[in-house]
């Protein structure tokens, strides 16, 4: 087998925060032709018609539409069990009414929207328009062009009211992908509360994107790392080594998944877990799918473009179920606390990189030209792998000193290598 | 393996790897027009780009094929600081787009070149490129010498073009290629990308060709 094939097929593929292209390019051709054949009505629901269902759901779906009889009685445990369990809440006529239960949204809460008009001068109107007007894909395939433009018009609504009603809530890109997913599910008047639920308050999971900058979110997914290490050592080893970095994970985690997966299933399945889980879960479930794929991550260059394009694409087949479980593995046995000294080295040593660039961009603007690390363990980054590993610290300084021999005969100007420090 | 490569060590597939940032306002179409020159073909379901993408081309150029690397980034302000300085690191040369039917997005370019001023990319390779040439009429749009002046300002050179035409796909790519035939004319030495099997242990310096010069490879 061709062990290079994996990342070709990765490079030739890799686009849109890791959708495979191809794939919904042919997708979309048959959704184009469906939302103009608006003769066809179809119902809003892409469940998935299983002929055969297991006996252990058709189960579950009895329990689940027995507490529906008389919802009050219910305790919020027991939907947050339902939603955790095997398949979650199964299927959207229970997300429906399950949904609000899960974060204590009252009836007196629901309220009708306004109208689009009135939001339409808010500063970041521009924006939310924008980005619904791109969000094509999350709308189920078939769905009738008026039904179609009249739930975006619903959503750019629903993302207004929110940051109206928080006006130091800042949207951000991949906020439509949440509203989304909870309108579809929830319809307009359950999803504002809601969304205002899980934007607003102390431990309200979406709040710390939606602040001035994305500082806090970059420190949220740097738990990402740490918990990888602690699962498997070699592999975080990796990681770190190729300078990947969080990115290929910050849609994922700004929208819960629905940006990034094909599958609108897979979606509102994660969707019923992260309602009931601590804000930080979703984190630990894109742990869980870098230790899923480590085999691929292990074959792959460590080599920042080759890792990111890698990792931002997410398999159509992941095992969900699989990946929860050990997601809540690794939570409880790494809580959040106890990681933080870990986050605080790893902050600490990117600050020190970065005081480092910086100075070397402010020395180059003040028209001296240094080198933005030691030569020698630039060099070294291009040795072997396994070479690099196991060779011990004096191997590696020989060659390097070899090499850097080499390289500075040939190049007197050494110091310029860059293209951007030209002159 | 599937594609040809400059080979010189056997076993080692060795490509230089040329770096593109895309930057703009959010919706003048950097995706639509990395994805028309890494694709060929208009994406007609484009979608906010969250964080940095990353799509990648073979070119070739005078029978060396070098990689194209474009880093497609999030226009939205709030992406740029903190998210995507992660990303500049090593970038060779620079993309900027505006949408010629939107102003803002043009005013917005001085503070995009603040951005790669403090990346110190003010001597790498860089275009400005005006999207969306097939949306209104001529005096809806930007004014060409208006859009001129300030590129020559900058001293990059100015294109105007359209991810959405067809007609326009040997525009977008020459757009690209003008950028590549600049970074492979003016690159000193570098250190190419490894990949494949690494058979020998063995680094491989390549010294970058000169515009008048044969190719001189420090392992051939
Ligand atoms: N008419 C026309 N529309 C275009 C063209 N290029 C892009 N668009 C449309 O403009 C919108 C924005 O394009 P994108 O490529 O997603 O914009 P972007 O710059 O990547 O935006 P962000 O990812 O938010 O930063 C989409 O709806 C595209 O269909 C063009 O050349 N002509
Ligand atoms: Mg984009």
């Amino acid at each position: 087998m061709d062990p290079y094939n994996t990342d070709e097929d990765c490079v030739n593929k890799c686009n849109l925060n890791g959708s495979p292209v191809l794939d919904r390019m042919s997708n979309d051709l048959n959704h184009t032709k469906n939302i103009d054949d608006i003769a066809t009505p179809s119902e809003l629901n892409f469940d998935q018609e299983f002929d055969y269902e297991e006996p252990e759901i058709t189960e579950k779906k009895k329990e689940i539409e027995q507490c529906l009889k008389n919802p009050d009685i219910v305790n919020v445990d027991k939907w947050q069990s339902f939603a955790r369990s095997k398949a979650g809440l199964i299927s959207d006529e229970y997300r429906k009414v399950i949904w609000p239960l899960l974060v204590g949204v009252t009836l007196e809460e629901l309220t009708d929207p306004p109208s689009l008009d009135e939001l339409s001068t808010h500063p970041e109107y521009n924006q939310v328009v924008l980005d619904v007007n791109r969000s094509l894909k999350r709308f189920p395939p078939g769905i009738p062009y008026e039904q179609r433009v009249a739930l975006q018009d619903q959503l750019t609504v629903l993302i207004l009211r929110v940051i109206i009603k928080y006006p130091h809530l800042k949207y951000y890109q991949g906020y439509h992908d949440v509203a989304i997913t909870l309108l579809l599910v929830c319809g307009d008047r359950a999803s504002f509360p809601l969304l205002c639920r899980l934007s607003y308050g102390p431990t309200a999971p979406l709040a710390p994107f939606m602040q001035l900058t994305m500082q806090p979110t970059q420190h949220l997914l740097n738990y990402m790392l740490p918990v990888v290490r602690r699962a498997d050592d070699r592999l975080a080893e990796c990681l770190d080594k190729s300078g990947v970095g969080t990115m290929f994970a910050l849609p994922w985690y700004l929208t819960w998944f629905g940006h990034s997966l094909n599958r609108y299933s897979d979606v509102v399945r994660l969707y019923d877990y992260f309602l009931c889980a601590p804000p930080l879960f979703p984190v630990y479930v894109t742990a869980a799918i870098v230790l899923h794929r480590a085999p691929q991550v292990f074959s792959c260059d460590a080599d920042m473009a080759m890792m990111h394009c890698l990792l931002s694409r997410l398999p159509d087949d992941l095992p969900f179920e699989d990946i929860l479980v050990v997601a809540q593995k690794l939570y409880e046995e790494n809580d959040p606390t106890d990681l933080e000294p870990e986050v605080a080295a790893l902050e600490r040593r990117e600050e020190e990189q970065r005081k480092l660039e910086e100075e070397r961009m402010r020395r180059r603007r003040a028209g001296r030209v240094v080198p933005r690390a030691p030569l020698s363990s630039r060099l070294a980054r291009y040795l072997p792998a396994p070479l690099r590993r196991a060779a011990p610290r004096r191997t590696i300084l020989a060659i390097t000193a070899a090499l850097l021999a080499v390289y500075v005969y040939y190049r007197p100007d050494i110091f310029r290598m860059h293209p951007n420090e030209d002159k | 393996m599937s594609h040809s490569t400059s080979e010189s060590v056997p076993g080692l597939k060795q490509k230089k790897v040329f770096k593109i940032i895309v930057l703009g306002d959010s919706g003048v179409g950097k995706t639509c027009l990395t994805f028309r020159f890494c694709e060929g073909q208009f994406l007609d379901k484009s979608e906010a780009t969250i964080g940095v993408d990353f799509r990648e081309r073979t070119v070739k150029i005078r029978n060396e094929d070098i990689k194209l690397q474009l880093w497609d980034t999030a226009g939205q302000e709030r992406f740029r600081k903190s998210m995507v300085q992660h990303y500049y690191r090593n970038v060779h040369a620079v993309m900027i787009v505006y949408d010629v039917t939107k102003p803002e997005t043009f005013h917005s370019i001085a503070s995009w070149m603040q951005e790669i001023e403090s990346h110190g990319l003010m001597s790498a390779p860089r275009v400005l490129v005006g999207n969306k040439c097939d949306c209104g009429t001529p005096e809806s749009r930007l004014a060409t010498t208006y859009a001129q002046r300030l590129a020559d300002k900058y001293g990059m050179p100015l294109f105007e073009t359209s991810a959405l035409l067809d007609s326009e796909c040997d525009n977008v790519e020459s757009i690209f290629m003008t950028l590549a035939h600049k970074l492979y004319s003016k690159q000193p030495l570098r250190v190419i990308s490894i990949e494949g099997e690494l058979g020998p242990r063995c680094v491989t310096l390549t010294r970058q060709k000169r515009p008048a010069r044969n190719d001189t490879c420090l392992c051939s």
